[in-house]
């Protein structure tokens, strides 16, 4: 029976830590050694929305592997601008290629492809909904930062209303014991109320704040996400909160030496470039870790041992 | 014979097989009628709707009663959404041979529609949609697709 990779919410502990187990093999092993085990397969990308990281990791981590790729990042020029259905681009896919992996504007799209593909479908973000695989990078970003993912306190700031990664992690980060988290938005950027009942429900230890500064005072990782401009119905509403929600280099000074900042990235302002070269900042090793991850998850669901 | 029966017996009379839907909430009677004679070799059987009933659990209800052999499964399943608590009696002889309260099912294939107007379910042509319950009391339930929880009687039924 195929796996596929489409919510945090499939995924059990076991899950989970077979992914990064996998993800650490995979980091530590001698790049050439893992050059021929995808020779062969083919990774089909089917990007309806823009991505840059997400696409150029996925293609990154198959071409290490000795896969190659191939697909669209854009749908102007494909079947789908002619309107074509989902299921039947999936479809056709699934012909060309061994392993799919999707990004989405609409909600449920990348299961919509799992139950109709017959080869592995990887969900690379769909709508507001779940980003799995940023997720699981994001674990093994934090538990190799800090060596473990239970125990620990973490705000998740900016935009925790659309932003599908905070979504991910924080059902993922909920299934740790003893986790404790502080959610750091403006109003009107709040978590999802289906999301803060789910957390309600399991007895969550969480605070909702706008004080960003409290939050990095007083935590083992800041998850910090951008806040988009188009999200905001009234620009001078935007204008009001977006300096609110910005780390500078003095605000992580004043933090414990052993914090560490995430951001999927990419970011605009919310990280000013003067944290970079700080030992707290850890996203860019969080996107080299993307790589690492991508390949497990690339070898898992195609069913090849390393 | 209490009040209540008498004013049924004298209203609606028995049937010798068929079934008694009973404890349709008020006003929702012609509604269950509906969904019944929808179903194909439904629409010429015989049936007696009665509006208004006094009734100790609900205070006012409805009833329907079909002369047939069998509900259509789809219908039954559809009534489980449209009105959960209802009761179906078989009744063979003039007696209740079987009696059952529809609660609303585990899961739900199609028949609503997801209130997330993103969800892939109301942009793709053709799709089924699918919901499976978090919880009871009151009625929850996930969207498969884009994992939104709604209230069932907020999901919008997609049949007539």
């Amino acid at each position: 029976m195929k796996t596929d990779l489409i919510s945090a919410t499939d995924l059990t502990l076991k899950d989970i830590e077979d992914y990064l187990e996998l993800a650490g093999r995979v980091d530590a092993a001698p790049r050439d050694s893992l050059v021929g085990l995808l020779k062969g397969r083919i990774l089909m990308v089917m990007f309806y929305e823009p991505s840059t990281r997400t696409r150029l990791s996925f293609e990154s981590a198959m071409a290490r592997l000795g896969g190659s790729t191939i697909g669209f990042s854009e749908t102007s020029t494909t079947s789908v601008a002619k309107g074509e259905t989902l299921s039947d681009t999936v479809l056709t896919a699934e012909c060309y290629s061994d392993v799919i992996v999707i990004r989405h504007p609409k909600e449920g799209a990348a299961r919509l492809a799992a139950s109709t593909a017959s080869i592995p479908v990887i969900n690379a973000g769909d709508g507001t909904n779940q980003h799995p695989t940023q997720t699981l990078l994001d674990l093994f970003t934090i538990r190799k930062l800090l060596g473990k993912l239970d125990g620990l306190k973490i705000a998740l700031a900016g935009d925790l209303k659309y932003g599908r990664t905070v979504h991910s992690l924080i059902q993922a980060l909920m299934m740790f014991k003893g986790n404790r988290f502080v959610l750091v938005s403006p109003p009107t950027l709040r978590l999802p109320e289906y999301l803060l009942a789910e957390a309600r429900a399991k007895g969550l230890d969480f605070a909702e704040t706008t004080d960003l500064k409290a939050a990095i005072g007083s935590s083992d990782i800041v998850y910090m996400t951008r806040i988009q401009k188009e999200r905001f119905p009234d620009i001078l509403e935007y204008e009001k909160v977006k300096d609110a929600f910005c780390i500078d280099a003095a605000m992580v000074r004043n933090a414990a030496d052993t914090l560490r900042i995430l951001h999927p990235l990419p970011r605009v302002s919310e990280i000013s470039t003067d944290v970079d070269r700080l030992p707290q900042a850890a996203y860019f090793p969080q996107v080299y870790n993307g790589v690492v991850m991508r390949q497990a998850i690339l070898l898992k669901l195609l069913g090849v041992k390393l | 014979m209490s009040d209540v029966k008498q004013e049924k017996m004298l209203l609606i009379p028995k049937i010798e097989r068929g079934f008694v839907i009973d404890h349709i909430p008020v006003g929702m009677g012609i509604r269950v009628l509906e969904i019944l004679t929808a179903e194909p070799g439904m629409k010429d059987v015989v049936t007696t709707v009665g509006l208004n009933y006094s009734s100790r659990r609900l205070g006012r209800k409805d009833m329907v009663k079909i002369v047939s052999d069998e509900i259509p499964a789809r219908a039954a399943e559809i009534l489980a959404l449209v009105s959960p608590g209802i009761t179906i009696k078989h009744i063979r002889n003039f007696q209740v041979d079987e009696k059952l309260v529809v609660a609303p099912p585990a899961e739900i294939l199609g028949h609503v529609k997801c209130r997330n107007p993103n969800c892939i379910t109301n942009n793709e042509r053709g799709m089924r949609t699918h919901f499976k319950a978090t919880r009871r009391d009151p009625h929850l339930y996930r969207c498969v697709f884009c994992e939104r929880v709604f209230p069932l009687s907020e999901l919008e039924m997609t049949v007539s």
